[in-house]
């Protein structure tokens, strides 16, 4: 498509869109090539990396909390939206594979309007979810003084929460250290730690081991609760898509991408529902909630006593870090993706040539997320960082539907979903449906940034044209 | 004529030194533009900004590669990775050597190393084409003990003889490796195989990148036909 076909915004720029050649190894354009160096155990890593430390780390004590051990099948519940959207993320991941994600699929399948509206409400998501998962840090880093043997009130969680995210704002402009590889290395001590502890608790919780523990009503407080929790914890699963920020730099996309994105969301949901089963069967529900963020660690403590404590505040640790350092990275990627666009000036995608790293963007995350972290309010910040996903997987449903119906020239994914159209019409509604189950405050809070973005749509780009433009 | 693959870090100041580019005019030359990226940064981000940049360079040392002799092509990669990056656009050009750009006047004498578990005959073939009928000298690098050197090195010296270069001989002792930074000293240039990854080159790096640090000359190093066809295979059930 001619540059002119696909219009400008408010200050004349136009969308950034080049000819390319997809291949398994790199993405060829006329004068140069990007090479794809991200594979399956990385894909896996950035999934998994980011989704696990909400769920494991922080949910366990507010979702027992609400819903008694019926938390569980909260936390299934959430795992099946997330496959339902999964599955067509994959499909629109292999015929795009491009750097952008969500936005990208939505804006090339439905236009510019939802894909302005998705693209600046993910950055505000990211920027949402990134502040949550710090809070949560900061509840472990004052939980391992305790441990620690200094006995810190929780006054210090917000200040913490706010330090670290400055300092991986900071470390993310300037740091030229491939942090990948650790981020895989992370990602494999925390599995190894869990499953140890998921593997005794649940000898625990049968019986072999340990004393016998009191079972207790499985939904003390009826049904509708299993689903208002369901909507909270589904911050648990944001990370899936974001596998598909960097669809542009995997190997082979056509098969690593669905792998990589379905798989980190069966992982994730098996070690979720199993912590959970384990947490309020060694416990019992009302001991977890009164626990409240750190419940998990009181659990360690009871299952293997000091050191299990111990290793719980750890992955607490590694987990709420790498969640948040890679939801910075993704909300600099999403901020790009836009700009790239012409939805946001271009300005915003500059890069620095010393570190080589895109500072401007990462300060657009940055700034925003110190502020929201600076609130402390953990359900707020899970439920909005929630919201503004769950719109963006439902529109990508409904763009998957779009394309099909009217299969463009362009559109020939290597992985097509199952059981079309079902899964991509439940993946739809139930996305729309954890919405409704929301606290009030935070539906308006999402609806407000959604009217903002639409409100700079008309503003600033109205006049660019992008659905179809690859 | 045989392909040598050379790349540069074309956005940090990478040039190649005109010792280099008359060594290489016997054959034809890729250069490999090439911009490592940290993982924050999406390299279509980076091609955007800086892709105009590099490529004018490019165009104007691949010219130098032209006029020295042979045919010269190049391609501009964005990468986050860098070694699969060469390792990909080496296969991609079936490149027989690909170059660890140093500075270096002209080249009158190489130093070719054989030590080690390499494939002589291949670097052998490769340096006897390289040279053509230039008077640059070759000193053959062997190590001590290993089993085959004294068969590879007669096969080596006949063939290079053959070839009417004038070669001399060197064989380590003590530590192969130190032995043959020592010898570097002396020398415009290193030939020297490829090796496959070792406990030794996880922990230290490539043997070739170790050694053009010691150096400050250029180091060509000779792909084993081992590991091009591995690539080959895995393209195979790729597809």
């Amino acid at each position: 498509m001619a540059s002119e076909e696909l219009g400008q915004n408010i200050e004349g720029e136009r969308p950034d869109i080049e000819q390319t050649v997809e291949t398994d190894d790199a993405t060829v354009t006329k004068t140069a090539e990007l090479e794809r160096t991200i594979g399956l155990s990385g894909g896996l890593a950035i999934g998994i990396g980011t989704m696990i430390g909400a769920g494991i780390f922080v949910f366990p004590g507010l979702a027992a909390g609400e819903a008694g051990p019926a938390a569980a099948l909260s936390f299934a519940i959430g795992g099946v939206v997330a496959l339902l959207v999964a599955l067509p993320t994959s499909e629109l991941a292999t015929a795009m594979p491009k750097s952008g994600g969500g936005y990208y699929f939505i804006s090339r399948g439905l236009g510019t309007l939802p894909g302005a509206v998705v693209g600046l409400s993910l950055w505000f998501g990211l920027v949402f979810a990134t502040a949550f998962y710090l809070v949560g840090f900061g509840y472990y880093a004052v939980d391992a003084l305790g441990v620690a043997g200094i006995a810190i009130g929780e006054w210090l969680v917000i200040p913490v929460a706010v330090a670290v995210g400055a300092g991986f704002t900071l470390l993310n402009v300037t740091g030229t250290e491939n942090a990948a590889k650790l981020q895989n290395g992370v990602v494999a001590l925390l599995l190894s730690i869990l499953i140890f502890f998921l593997g005794f608790g649940l000898l625990d919780a049968i019986g072999i081991v340990g004393e016998p523990s009191a079972p207790e009503t499985f939904a003390p407080r009826g049904t509708l609760p299993i689903f208002t929790v369901a909507a909270l914890v589904f911050t648990s699963y944001l990370g899936f898509a974001q596998v598909a920020t960097v669809a542009g730099e995997m190997k082979d996309p056509g098969r690593t991408l669905p792998m990589a994105m379905v798989g980190s969301v069966v992982i994730v949901t098996v070690l979720y529902v199993v912590t959970i089963l384990v947490a309020t069967s060694a416990f019992g529900a009302e001991r977890l909630a009164e626990e409240g963020e750190t419940a998990m660690v009181a659990v360690g403590r009871d299952l293997l006593g000091p050191a299990g404590a111990f290793a719980i505040v750890f992955g607490g640790l590694l987990a709420t870090m790498s969640s948040a350092n890679a939801s910075i990275l993704s909300t600099s990627r999403a901020i790009y993706a836009v700009s790239k666009d012409a939805i946001l000036p271009g300005w915003a995608s500059r890069i620095n040539l010393k570190y080589g790293t895109p500072h401007v963007a990462l300060g657009m995350a940055g700034g925003p997320i110190l502020l929201l972290t600076a609130t402390g309010q953990v359900e707020i910040l899970a439920e909005v960082a929630s919201f503004l996903h769950l719109i963006m997987y439902a529109l990508m449903c409904v763009a998957l539907i779009a394309l099909r119906r009217d299969e463009p020239e362009w559109y020939d994914p290597e992985f097509r979903v199952p059981g079309y159209p079902a899964v991509p019409i439940l993946g739809a509604v139930a996305s729309f449906a954890l919405i409704l189950l929301m606290n009030r405050l935070s539906q308006i809070i999402g609806l407000a940034i959604m009217l903002g973005t639409a409100g700079w749509y008309f503003y600033y780009a109205r006049d660019v044209t992008l659905r179809g433009a690859l | 004529m045989t392909h040598v693959l050379v790349p540069v870090a074309i956005l940090e100041g990478g040039t190649v030194s005109s010792g280099l580019v008359n060594l290489l005019s016997t054959m034809d030359v890729t250069v490999l533009g090439y911009h490592v990226l940290p993982e924050q940064t999406p390299p279509d981000q980076a091609r955007a900004q800086f892709e105009d940049r590099a490529n004018e360079a490019l165009d104007d040392l691949t010219e130098e590669f032209r006029s020295a002799g042979g045919e010269a092509y190049h391609r501009l990669v964005f990468t986050q990775n860098r070694q699969q990056t060469i390792d990909r656009i080496a296969d991609e050009t079936s490149a027989r050597a690909y170059a660890i750009t140093g500075t270096t006047g002209p080249v009158d004498n190489v130093l070719v190393s054989l030590a080690g578990d390499t494939d002589a005959t291949q670097i052998v073939e490769f340096v006897v084409e390289l040279i053509g009928d230039r008077p640059i000298e070759v000193t053959l690098f062997i190590a001590d003990g290993d089993v085959a050197s004294d068969d590879s090195l007669a096969t080596a010296t006949e063939q290079l003889s053959a070839a009417g270069i004038e070669t001399t001989t060197r064989v380590a002792e003590g530590n192969t490796f130190d032995a043959l930074i020592d010898a570097v000293a002396g020398h415009d240039a290193v030939v020297m195989g490829e090796r496959a990854p070792s406990l030794s080159s996880l922990l230290f790096g490539e043997e070739a990148d170790r050694v053009a640090a010691a150096s400050v000359g250029p180091v060509l190093v000779v792909r084993s036909s081992a590991a091009a066809a591995d690539a080959d295979d895995s393209d195979d059930n790729d597809t």
